[in-house]
């Protein structure tokens, strides 16, 4: 089961400051979409909105017909945020099923989970044990571990070091085959956009507005041979010039 | 000779590392013991120190052998005065940090007074408390509790909003109800600065209890300080100086002790 977003009129002031302007957004259920754009373009707080950690000045967001607080209150939102949140005395495990017990549902199993996420060996490890990449796998485990229908990820992998941030791509789109569901992904990284995408919305900075709309037809399961095909590199260039050009002309 | 047999011979570094391990735990009772009494005896030799103002340690063993009825009978009102001070300080800290966190506004209204009764002189806390309510049990548990509870808030509460936003955002996507949050995320997170605070607490607890009984009680060690000091006997002074200081510490030891098996930043094998 995946949830439709639908992003209505949304509008987001800080004080005096624009930071969204009339977003309109519709996401279908099962989707995946990546928002990218130039730092305060407000793609994380269009997140935040929509995950109801914040709230809109204007417009509105229902996922599933919904507004977001109920979504929420039925479980059925998760959210992967940059920095792991997993709680430093508690096991790899243990965070895991922590979710679960919140949540008041087992999703999937948790030892289950940890070894599909290569985990394995590690589960009774406590995060200071762990490394980045392994904790940042456990934050992924222990957000999709109560199974909710719309995961929102937050630049995921973007404190990993390069290869390891493009590891973590190419593993997380297998993992995407695997237990599908809609997600919304903020990323400052344009490949990480493309491979992961069905479409990446472009936003441009003050006040943060949809750009553009680009859409990923290449066929799943995506894996690294997808960055070396004709369409992964043709839409990485189209991305990289509306970002650097477009935008960076017209700020 | 094979590895093994090797790593258990009398001259490998695993065998003396053993030896080691294992006069650690005598080295540690002995080494505080030789350098008090060393230091002791240093001074008596070095100094003209009449006895009465600093007595062989013999003349102390001895009087706190013949005085051990008396000494034991005042050390449990002492414990008694400092645990219930100890666990009332801890209550009232705690709970104020508590309150602080999920109310703010409390605290803008009680600091500034918990402030001010951590600064206003202990004596001055003491006698109007002995003219209020009298010089029993309450009013020393009082004292204790007013000198002990300040340290325990003010680490309890910056150990409430330690939480990693992150993780609060965490809890409310999971619609985690306030409740929730605090016993299971803000509790656990302030673990470590709630030990820290009651290494403090704990030892000043005991001074502080022995302190009010010096100025005010009948009973408790303080009160015996008081006796062996208006009869020159400095032994029993010194008798009650030792027994208290052995409490401290094991009290210190005890705390830093648990403190360490619940500290999930320093222990990460439970």
């Amino acid at each position: 089961m995946s949830l439709s977003v639908s992003i209505q009129g949304i509008g987001r002031k800080f004080g005096s400051m624009q930071a969204l302007a009339d977003v309109e957004l519709e996401i279908e259920a099962g989707e995946f979409v990546s928002f990218v754009g130039p730092s305060g373009c407000g793609k994380t707080t269009m997140l935040r909105i929509v995950a109801d950690l914040e709230k809109a000045t204007t417009g509105k967001v229902l996922i599933g017909g919904a507004v977001p607080k109920e979504m929420r209150r039925q479980k059925k939102l998760g959210l992967v945020s940059q920095r792991p949140a997993v709680l430093p005395w508690k096991r790899a495990l243990d965070d895991v099923k922590f979710t679960q017990k919140v949540a008041g549902r087992v999703g999937f199993p948790a030892d289950q989970l940890l070894r599909d996420f290569g985990l394995e060996g590690h589960e009774r490890k406590k995060p200071s044990q762990l490394s980045g990449g392994m904790l940042q796998r456990v934050n992924c485990a222990s957000a999709i571990a109560h199974d909710p229908e719309l995961l929102l990820m937050d630049e995921p992998f973007s404190a990993l070091d390069e290869m390891k941030r493009e590891e973590m791509g190419e593993w997380f789109a297998r993992e995407l085959e695997v237990r599908p569901r809609t997600i919304l992904f903020v990323t400052h990284h344009i490949d990480e956009a493309v491979l992961l995408s069905d479409r990446v919305v472009v936003f441009s900075a003050s006040p943060g507005k949809v750009h553009e709309i680009v859409k990923i037809d290449a066929p799943r399961p995506r894996d690294k041979s997808f960055r070396e095909t004709r369409e992964f590199i043709e839409k990485t260039a189209q991305l990289r010039r509306t970002l650097f050009h477009d935008l960076a002309a017209g700020a | 000779m094979t590895k093994q047999d090797d790593q258990h011979s009398p001259t490998s570094p695993v065998f003396l590392g053993l030896i080691g391990q294992l006069l650690k735990g005598p080295a540690k009772v002995l080494l505080p013991i030789v350098s008090i009494f060393g230091l002791w005896y240093l001074i008596i030799y070095t100094s003209d120190l009449p006895s009465f103002v600093i007595p062989d340690p013999q003349k102390v063993l001895l009087s706190l052998i013949e005085n051990r009825d008396l000494i034991t009978e005042h050390f449990l009102h002492t414990m008694k005065v400092a645990g219930a001070g100890f666990v009332l300080a801890n209550v009232v800290g705690i709970g104020l940090a508590m309150l602080f966190v999920s109310l703010p506004v409390s605290r803008n209204a009680i600091m500034p007074a918990a402030i001010t009764i951590r600064n206003v002189p202990y004596v001055i806390i003491v006698t109007v408390l002995a003219l209020a309510v009298g010089d029993g049990f309450a009013t020393k548990v009082t004292v204790v509790t007013l000198a002990g509870f300040f340290p325990v808030l003010v680490n309890t509460y910056r150990g409430l909003q330690a939480v990693d936003p992150i993780v609060l955002d965490r809890m409310r996507i999971l619609d985690a109800s306030l409740w929730e949050v605090f016993v299971k995320v803000r509790l656990p997170y302030s673990i470590p600065f709630i030990i820290a605070a009651q290494e403090i607490t704990g030892s000043a607890s005991i001074v502080i209890a022995i302190a009010v009984e010096w100025m005010i009680s009948r009973t408790g060690l303080g009160y015996v300080i008081n006796q062996g000091m208006m009869a020159y006997e400095g032994e029993l002074v010194y008798a009650v100086a030792l027994v208290a200081a052995v409490f401290s510490f094991a009290v210190y030891s005890i705390i830093h002790h648990l403190g360490q098996r619940m500290n999930w930043a320093e222990n990460n094998d439970r």
